[in-house]
């Protein structure tokens, strides 16, 4: 902070001119700017080359290890277990992603009818975000334990015999797209705040033209929650990618049954505090940084076709 | 304009930052971290709750009381994954406590990375030897002839029974099944099943405690070389352990059993304790959750029944507790594992919670006379422990899986474990050069 | 069929909706509250049930009483506010100068500050560690706390994406007068971006408050805990107490509820643009 209040130009220069080179480069964008390079330089950038420099080691975290060069690399691609994790991941985040977003702006749009009580509905919908995770995966078990939880013994009493759930093989990753959706309450907080954002003048300009409540929301809504929506989308799916928290706890580790809940990050963090091999984890964790990369650039590519920003 | 604001921030991060460092020395300060003179704080790591935790403040008291010049902090950092991370941030950077307890598993890995501190001299200084515990309890402490740990508490693995189902379906509960063949047509009697829904299940192997580890030790197999100290997960007794497991899984179509024991099943949502399951494999720890949740359970605790019916075997784990590399006051440290390993503080850590590694502390406990423990404490002395090496988590998790594996059908149990086998000393290699 | 009926059909439609879908998202925290009342046989008993009987209160003053959860309760107050605070300094301005203001280099530092949620916390976790240790923060909340103050990436992308869809007719108008960069910031696209604003606050405030990882590895000293770590004190290996984890999970989520419920007016508190057409 110091630093940079300290490296504005002297005052000698007459101040037209100071003005106008100032404009060039846009100081007054780098000042506001700073506190966060700063905090990048910090925080950020050493963890960051540091974990690159790993992926070429057999960094142990107990022990420095040695330089293998791509050792690690190539051992990944021969390593089944590590595919399975990529497939996982793929499957997770191509089916949650879309549905979640699907979900939450549907709820959000919902939340933001103008109906009594909507403080309190919006708070119902919030709550399960607030659960602590330790607390989940009991309720879980409890919920969809196969033969005594609670949802397959309310289908047993309708007499449909119900899926293994997280037992089964086929079961376990929809289970926890399911799950997922749970917890989509900051998603919709955050659409909540892009509709409360879009200005009443639009819908009065379209209930002027006779629009019904479809075109609206063709025509007002979703064009200008735009910007929120690329928000998730691009959030989305770097969380669907580093998924972990809720498959590791349901699954004690171990990615049962038959590692189809072995997500990408479990397995990396399996090897890298388990196995202690944190050169192999930071090799795996190089390789998702280039596949979640290629996604978002993609996203960004094609965001200038379809997200609208008002400012613009 | 900028410049203001500029020092206006930095002014409010500066008196932020300030009141922030008044709360954290508020909460740091006032636990008397300031030796008085010669006395040496030892902090000891740990996630013991309840009475072990009571048990824990006891045998500090006795053991500040008998060595007035060092004083015990005990730290509560958690009692699974995260205290493991806790550890391993604060060794590698350098600020470790000076004990930590630790699961015993974790030795032959923690020692290979050169992270514990090699307490054989001590040992043998204070006259802590192999003799004075179960043999699996010393060697599980030990890597490669040398003391990395001292063993604390330990547990195994029995047949649990529900006598009333046995009662129920005409077999004798004070007669237990004692081979294979017996526990197999007690599990077909106890068996209900309607359509594809289990009313009650008589047995399944590889449920709660029964791993491939418990079952090919007890059908006379070895896991590891004694004298290359390579893994043999595919010696012909383990994998006909694991073929008699995977043809008692066809036998009841696996499928339709998975909701006994799919991974979100945990001790507390036991079937064994709601009576729906009337044996199966686990350790003494069970015991207490009986008690708790269903005081009126009606079982007993038998060897796990073998091939010939007699040879009965099992295998422990447990606590221990270390001393990591780099802490700063090993040698007083030094001074309270001897007191934990040695009777008195044997006696006094494991007190009315867990079986003690010192056989003659369990007799005192009056074990030997409780229908239930004394099976537990008959089995100790010839119970096993898992092999200790490097690679122990991932030998573990890859005989998990080749379980899972051969009992849903996914190749046979001679592919799987000579699979096992090749990945696991294809790792150990690497601390071989 | 005459408008008021039409609106009486739509608004119970829209009832009916809220209704169902309430059930589901309300069933979590249902069953959190019940846990936390419940004796221990009754939590897992089958068939599951979901009326504690007897409605056992103690579970809620035995927890209190088990950890220090007064002391713990504090502890995570002051970390939560702080990091809160910090990312309310930090992040809106960083996120203003992406969206609105033109500088060399901007494309490259917001590319940069994407790329860094690209990598998963569990590699770069020690060298930060380690960097923690140079610093000689870890023992104190310092670590959980300053970071904020120096921007969060995922929230300077949100922000982003509001500032970017005000208009800049405000911008303009303001320019003209003659007010400088930051007090068009201050005093009038802040206040636009309110509802963001609290949005992210609101999300650090979850994040501070409900992290287990952070304070695990940087708080040293039991007195220092929050209550996240405490919730592990009711479970270990040998079973845990339900009951008594369930009570303080409840009274955890409690502070977050009231705050949202205050909070979410001002999410629908559409903002009117008077006198420009946006």
């Amino acid at each position: 902070m110091e630093k940079l209040a300290g490296a504005a130009p002297a005052a000698a220069v007459p101040a037209t001119r100071r003005k106008r080179s100032l404009r060039r480069i846009g100081i007054t964008g780098w000042l506001f700017a700073s506190p966060w390079i700063l905090g990048l330089l910090c925080f950020y950038a050493v963890p960051m080359l540091s974990s690159i420099y790993f992926s070429f080691t057999t960094y142990s975290i107990l022990q420095p290890g040695e330089f293998v060069g791509l050792s690690n690399y190539v051992e990944l691609f021969n390593d089944p277990l590590f595919w399975k994790s990529i497939y996982n991941t793929i499957y997770f985040a191509v089916f949650f992603v879309p549905l979640s977003i699907f979900v939450g702006v549907s709820l959000a749009m919902m939340l933001n009818m103008k109906v009594k009580g909507m403080a309190m509905f919006r708070t119902i919908f919030f709550l399960p975000t607030l659960v602590p995770q330790v607390a989940l995966s009991v309720l879980w078990m409890w919920l969809l334990h196969p033969n005594f939880g609670l949802v397959n013994g309310m289908l047993a009493s309708i007499g449909i015999d119900g899926p293994p759930w997280l037992g089964g093989e086929a079961w376990s990753k929809p289970s926890l797209i399911l799950m997922s959706l749970w917890g989509i309450g900051q998603a919709v907080v955050i659409y909540l705040a892009g509709l409360g954002d879009i200005s009443e003048e639009y819908y009065e300009a379209a209930a002027i033209d006779g629009a019904s409540w479809f075109q609206k929301t063709r025509a007002v809504t979703l064009p200008l929650l735009t910007p929120v929506i690329f928000y998730n989308l691009v959030m989305g799916t770097i969380g669907a990618f580093q998924q972990f928290t809720l498959p590791y706890t349901l699954t004690k580790g171990q990615g049962t049954p038959s590692n189809s809940m072995t997500f990408y990050v479990m397995y990396l963090y399996e090897n890298g505090f388990r196995y202690f091999k944190m050169g192999y984890a930071s090799a795996m964790a190089w390789i998702l940084f280039v596949i979640v990369m290629a996604l978002t650039a993609l996203i960004f590519v094609t965001s200038k076709r379809w997200v609208h920003y008002q400012g613009k | 304009m900028k410049k203001t604001w500029k020092t206006a921030m930095l002014t409010l991060v500066n008196l932020l930052t300030a009141s922030l460092f008044v709360t954290a020395c508020g909460t740091s300060t006032g636990t008397g971290n300031a030796d008085e003179p010669g006395v040496t704080t030892v902090t000891l790591w740990h996630g013991l709750t309840s009475i072990d935790l009571d048990n824990m403040n006891n045998v500090v008291k006795v053991f500040e009381e008998k060595n007035p010049t060092v004083k015990i902090k005990l730290v509560y950092t958690e009692s699974s994954e995260g205290s493991d991370q806790k550890l391993l941030t604060a060794v590698a950077g350098g600020n470790p406590p000076d004990a930590a307890l630790f699961d015993r598993f974790k030795v032959g890995t923690w020692a290979a990375q050169g992270s514990l501190t090699d307490l054989s001299d001590m040992a043998e200084k204070s006259g802590i030897r192999k003799e004075m515990y179960y043999p699996f309890a010393w060697d599980e402490s030990s890597y490669q002839g040398k003391l990395y740990a001292i063993p604390l508490d330990t547990d195994a693995r029995l047949l649990f029974y529900n006598k009333d189902h046995f009662k129920e379906v005409g077999l004798d509960p004070e007669n237990p099944p004692k081979t294979i063949a017996e526990l197999e047509s007690a599990a077909e009697k106890l068996t209900i099943k309607e359509g594809k829904r289990f009313k009650r299940v008589g047995f399944i192997p590889w449920y709660s405690q029964g791993w491939l580890y418990t079952w090919g030790w007890v059908f006379g197999g070895q896991f590891q070389d004694a004298a290359t100290g390579k893994i043999t997960a595919n010696d012909p007794k383990v994998v006909e352990a694991l073929q008699w497991m995977t043809d008692f899984g066809k036998k009841y179509n696996v499928e339709d059993i998975t909701g006994f024991t799919s991974a979100a099943g945990t001790e507390e949502m036991d079937p064994f304790i709601s009576g729906q399951i009337s044996m199966k494999v686990t350790g003494n720890f069970a015991v207490k959750g009986i008690k708790k949740f269903n005081p009126k359970l009606n079982y007993g605790v038998t060897q796990i029944p073998s091939p010939s019916g007699k040879d009965f075997t099992t295998w422990s784990g447990g606590g221990s507790i270390i001393i990591p590399k780099g802490a700063k006051n090993a040698e007083v440290a030094w001074k309270f594992l001897e007191f934990l390993g040695k009777e008195e503080g044997q006696e006094l850590v494991n007190k009315d919670s867990n079986l003690s590694v010192i056989d003659a502390v369990n007799v005192k406990y009056g074990y030997k006379d409780d229908p239930i423990m004394k099976e537990f404490i008959n089995v100790l002395p010839n119970s096993h422990n898992r092999p200790v090496i490097p690679e122990g988590q991932l030998l573990w998790n890859e005989l998990a899986s080749a379980t899972e594996k051969s009992t849903h059908g996914n190749g046979t149990p001679k592919e799987n474990l000579d699979r096992v086998t090749e990945t696991v000393n294809k790792a150990l290699e690497k601390y071989n050069k | 069929m005459n408008p008021a009926a039409v609106k009486t059909i739509n608004r119970t439609l829209a009832y009916v909706c809220l209704i169902a879908a309430s059930a589901f998202f309300i069933i979590p925290f249902i069953w959190l509250l019940s846990t936390s009342l419940k004796p221990l046989t009754q939590i897992f008993s089958f068939p599951p049930e979901w009326i504690p009987k007897p409605f056992l209160w103690s579970n809620y003053s035995r927890a209190i009483e088990y950890i220090p959860f007064w002391t713990f309760l504090r502890n995570t107050a002051v970390i939560t506010i702080f990091s809160t605070l910090g990312v309310i300094v930090s992040c809106p301005i960083v996120a203003y100068s992406f969206a609105k203001l033109e500088w060399r280099g901007r494309g490259t530092l917001f590319f940069i500050t994407l790329a860094v949620m690209m990598i998963p916390s569990q590699v770069t976790l020690i060298p930060l560690f380690l960097l923690f240790t140079k610093l000689g923060w870890v023992g104190t909340p310092l670590p959980l706390i300053i970071p904020q103050f120096f921007g969060v990436p995922i929230y300077i992308f949100l922000m982003r994406q509001f500032f970017l869809g005000l208009p800049d007719a405000l911008r303009e108008a303001a320019r003209l007068d003659g007010a400088s960069e930051f007090r068009i910031y201050l005093q009038i696209m802040f206040p636009l971006a309110k509802s963001a604003v609290l949005s992210v606050a609101l999300f650090q405030f979850m994040a501070s408050w409900t992290d287990f990882m952070g304070p695990l590895l940087y708080l040293t000293n039991e007195i220092s805990y929050t209550v996240s770590l405490g919730l592990q004190q009711f479970q270990s290996q040998k079973g845990s107490e339900w009951g008594m984890l369930m009570a303080v999970s409840t009274l955890m989520t409690l502070p977050i509820i009231v705050l949202f419920f205050f909070l979410q007016k001002t999410f629908i508190r559409g903002i009117t643009f008077s006198g420009i057409k946006g």
